[in-house]
């Protein structure tokens, strides 16, 4: 019972990853390898306010993804003329960078050692201390994100995205600026996954860099493209796949040394399969 | 307080390493316009097939090294054949290729990480016995006058091959427009094969130059970061811009490292690479 | 009055002048033909115009200003509106969605948090009837025919509600009943006042609907006058036989 908790809380945080690299990559045809990177900027961000400040969780989690949102804004702007390749690229060494900052900045993260001590969280008077209390908190922001994402694609900004996605030209030409929305749903994307950053630093109670590098961005790619690009949906249904695939490993008394390692060899064979194959990918709405 | 000759020394000898990597890389990229993530693996495969050939089963150098190049080009080769040109064929889009090639990188990685453990390993079997050449204050190994030689005898072999071989005006038929270039009546299915073998097989070299000078680890994002930092600044599709872009990168890298701790160096790599793309995008050296 | 002019425009690709210094003018309530034999710069001149393509030299003036830089969103802010040759709609998104596109707010801000109204959607369903696809309305662009992508490229140009109008070859591929569709929206446009632009390649049509006509080759304007005057030159019918 205990387990199934701990597999529906990481399904919870890491679905919100997922959904929030759907609107980058399967709404906006952005393709950002960089989700783990705004989620460390969030689980430090609201760690160190929490721990530092004594900023309560909600209150240091929404302004660390303030921040991951204002970071964003600046890289987006950057990267902004970009080709795709270097785009792609360019999402790449950002996450190595950050995840440079966070091992090297040791009297701020205190590097490789990590954060240790990190308190659940109480909102609005309710204790998140026990484990199912707080995967019913996790849950709930899923919901309030799947919803969000709802929201977004259902408005005129969402049918310029899938636009942008097509044809950005044919659509700067009837006068929307594309960059500029180009960059919003960057900013936006980055500061839903710097949420759910936070959520994983106080649930595990602990963080290090390990967590956040580009090898955890290309897991959370691995789910989009298995459940296939625009669709929340199925982004939800790749995670409950992967993340229950790792586990199972696990489980079956896979050894430790290279658990992390089959891990990677089985999201890079999704990667190619699912390119080769079904790059629709199980649930999505376009063809790429 | 002398530093300053082992500081060029060590821009150098990196440069002549990050020369090797861009060439490779180069050599895929300008021939098929297609960025292949993957070749960070290819890099690493050279290196790894050197270890295993030479340190675990003991086969002599040279032998070692040669079958090292060959292995990595033909991982190469065959990726080339399995994956990209089934996707070619069906006109898959950049995007798609994109992430089959990150699928590529991911996978090769990981597996040379579980054959090989994630530890730091030297392809050099005795280091202290090593002939060492001292310039001023500064001291560089045998070895890496090598990788230096190597660096400069590979660019000038692909200069030749391209500029004056058949092979390399088909090549270059190709990069300029493949379906012009079939109509001409090239194969260009062929052609990209072998550019695939030879464009791997000098990143396998890059791998194994580093498993020599550093000592190799399975992160091939490294390796696959300074080839194509360098390759972009020296100009794709011009070789001596390969080796200048190699060379500049290592000064930029040390020079940072030396200043502001080696954790950075990368972080200054980085962005050099994206003043680049956003200010002169076809490199110091244009096709 | 005069709501498009060109300086002298130029766009060169890799030396060749594809459009070597051109000077047209189109005015309001009027239809301007341009006309000339493939290749000659017509399309490049539309996009070099709306942005598409960055100009190299000249300028272009629209109203009171002035313009040597065209960006592709500044087009629709200088009140043009285009088609293009081989239709650019968005192939996987509904008929209603792509016109619902030039219907609705620019704004970034506002977009994200207001759906399309009413309005929007009765100003879309008028539209779409008046070039016959309102059934198609929830089919992907992208599943339509040829002639229907034209047509549809067509309405959402007219859903800019635009001063300036560019049809790049807007009949080709169309067949007869649909070919008067358009012909009747122009002139509908040319009497609500817009400055229309034709690119098109019948002389019949041509003489039917153009007031006004320039005729290009290898980029440069060669003849220029009303069609009548124009198609009879010597010079012109040469260039469109070859010499």
């Amino acid at each position: 019972m205990d387990y199934a908790v701990h597999i529906l809380t990481m399904i919870a945080i890491t679905g919100i990853a997922a959904v929030s690299l759907n609107l980058l990559i399967g709404e906006t045809g952005l393709v950002s390898v960089a989700q783990a990177a705004f989620a460390g900027i969030g689980a430090y961000g609201m760690t160190l306010l929490m721990l530092h400040a004594g900023i309560p969780f909600l209150a240091a989690a929404l302004f660390s993804a303030l921040i991951a949102g204002a970071i964003a804004l600046i890289i987006g702007a950057i990267f902004l003329s970009l080709r795709e390749v270097y785009y792609v690229f360019g999402t790449v060494g950002l996450n190595m960078i950050v995840w440079a900052i966070l091992l090297n900045w040791d009297s701020l993260t205190r590097g490789p050692l990590g954060i240790p001590g990190i308190t659940r969280p109480e909102v609005l008077g309710i204790s998140f201390a026990d484990n199912t209390a707080f995967l019913i908190l996790c849950a709930v922001v899923l919901l309030a994100v799947f919803a969000a994402h709802y929201a977004i694609m259902k408005s005129n900004f969402g049918r310029v995205l899938h636009a942008v996605r097509e044809d950005e030209e044919a659509i700067a030409v009837l006068g929307y600026k594309t960059e500029v929305y180009k960059i919003v749903i960057f900013v936006i994307s980055a500061a839903l996954v710097a949420f759910s950053g936070s959520l994983y630093a106080t649930y595990l109670s602990y963080i290090n860099p390990s967590a956040f590098t580009v090898n955890d961005s290309i897991f959370i790619l691995a789910i989009v493209i298995l459940g296939g690009l625009g669709s929340a949906y199925g982004a939800i249904v790749g995670t409950c796949m992967l993340v229950g695939a790792f586990e199972a490993l696990r489980f079956i008394g896979f050894p430790a040394s290279i658990a992390g390692d089959m891990r990677q060899v089985f999201y890079g064979l999704i990667l190619i399969l699912f390119m080769l194959y079904l790059p629709r990918g199980l649930f999505g709405k376009f063809r790429i | 307080m002398d530093a300053v000759p082992q500081i060029v020394l060590n821009i150098v000898i990196a440069g002549g390493i990050y020369s090797l990597a861009a060439l490779g890389f180069n050599v895929l990229y300008s021939t098929t316009r297609f960025f292949d993530l993957g070749y960070g693996a290819y890099a690493l495969v050279g290196g790894y097939a050197v270890l295993c050939l030479y340190k675990w089963v003991g086969i002599n150098l040279e032998l070692s090294l040669l079958l090292g190049v060959l292995i990595a080009g033909l991982t190469g080769f065959l990726t080339e054949k399995i994956v990209y040109r089934a996707l070619r064929a069906r006109r898959a889009s950049n995007t798609v290729l994109l992430i089959a090639s990150l699928g590529v990188f991911t996978l090769g990685q990981a597996a040379l990480a579980i054959f090989f453990s994630s530890q730091f390993q030297s392809l050099s079997r005795d280091i202290a016995s090593q002939r060492l050449f001292s310039i001023e204050s500064g001291v560089i190994t045998a070895t890496q006058l090598l990788i230096l030689t190597a660096a400069f005898a590979v660019m000038g072999i692909l200069v030749v091959v391209w500029r004056y071989t058949k092979f390399g005006r088909a090549v270059r038929a190709i990069a300029d427009d493949e379906e012009v270039a079939q109509t001409v009546g090239i194969d260009s299915e062929r052609v990209i094969g072998a550019v695939y073998f030879i464009g791997a097989a000098v990143g396998g070299i890059a791998g194994i130059a580093v498993g020599f000078d550093m000592g190799l680890q399975p992160l091939g994002m490294t390796i696959l970061l300074e080839a194509v930092i360098a390759a972009v600044v020296g100009g794709i599709g011009n070789m001596y811009g390969s080796v200048l872009g190699g060379f500049l990168l290592a000064l930029v890298e040390n020079i940072g490292a030396w200043q502001f701790g080696g954790e950075w160096k990368f972080a200054f790599a980085f962005a050099v690479l994206i003043l680049f793309l956003l200010y002169r995008p076809q490199g110091i050296l244009p096709k | 009055m005069t709501a498009l002019v060109t300086r002298k425009l130029e766009k060169r690709f890799l030396g060749v002048h594809a459009v070597d210094h051109v000077d047209i003018a189109c005015k309001d309530g009027s239809i301007t033909a341009l006309v000339g034999p493939n290749g000659s710069g017509k399309t490049t001149l539309i996009n070099t115009i709306t942005g598409i393509l960055p100009m190299d030299g000249g300028e272009i003036r629209v109203g009171e200003r002035t313009l040597t830089r065209v960006r592709p969103t500044d087009a629709a802010g200088l009140g043009i509106a285009r088609t293009f040759q081989n239709t650019r709609l968005i192939g996987q998104m509904s008929v209603l969605d792509n016109i619902l596109l030039a219907l609705t707010e620019r704004s970034v801000w506002r977009a994200l948090f207001e759906r399309q109204g009413q309005s929007h959607l009765d100003a879309a369903e008028a539209v779409l009837r008046r070039v016959g696809l309102s059934e198609k309305r929830h089919a992907n662009a992208e599943e339509l025919s040829y002639g229907q992508r034209k047509l549809l490229e067509i309405a959402r140009a007219l859903s800019m509600r635009s001063r300036i109008y560019f049809f790049d070859e807007p009949f080709a591929g169309l067949f007869p009943e649909m070919r008067k569709v358009v012909a009747e929206i122009l002139r509908e446009l040319r009497a609500g006042g817009a400055a229309v632009v034709l690119v098109e390649h019948d002389m019949d049509l041509i003489r039917d609907l153009a007031d006004f006509c320039y005729v290009l080759d290898s980029g440069k304007v060669i003849a220029e006058g009303t069609p009548e005057q124009v198609l009879k030159e010597p010079h012109v019918i040469e260039a469109y036989l070859g010499k």
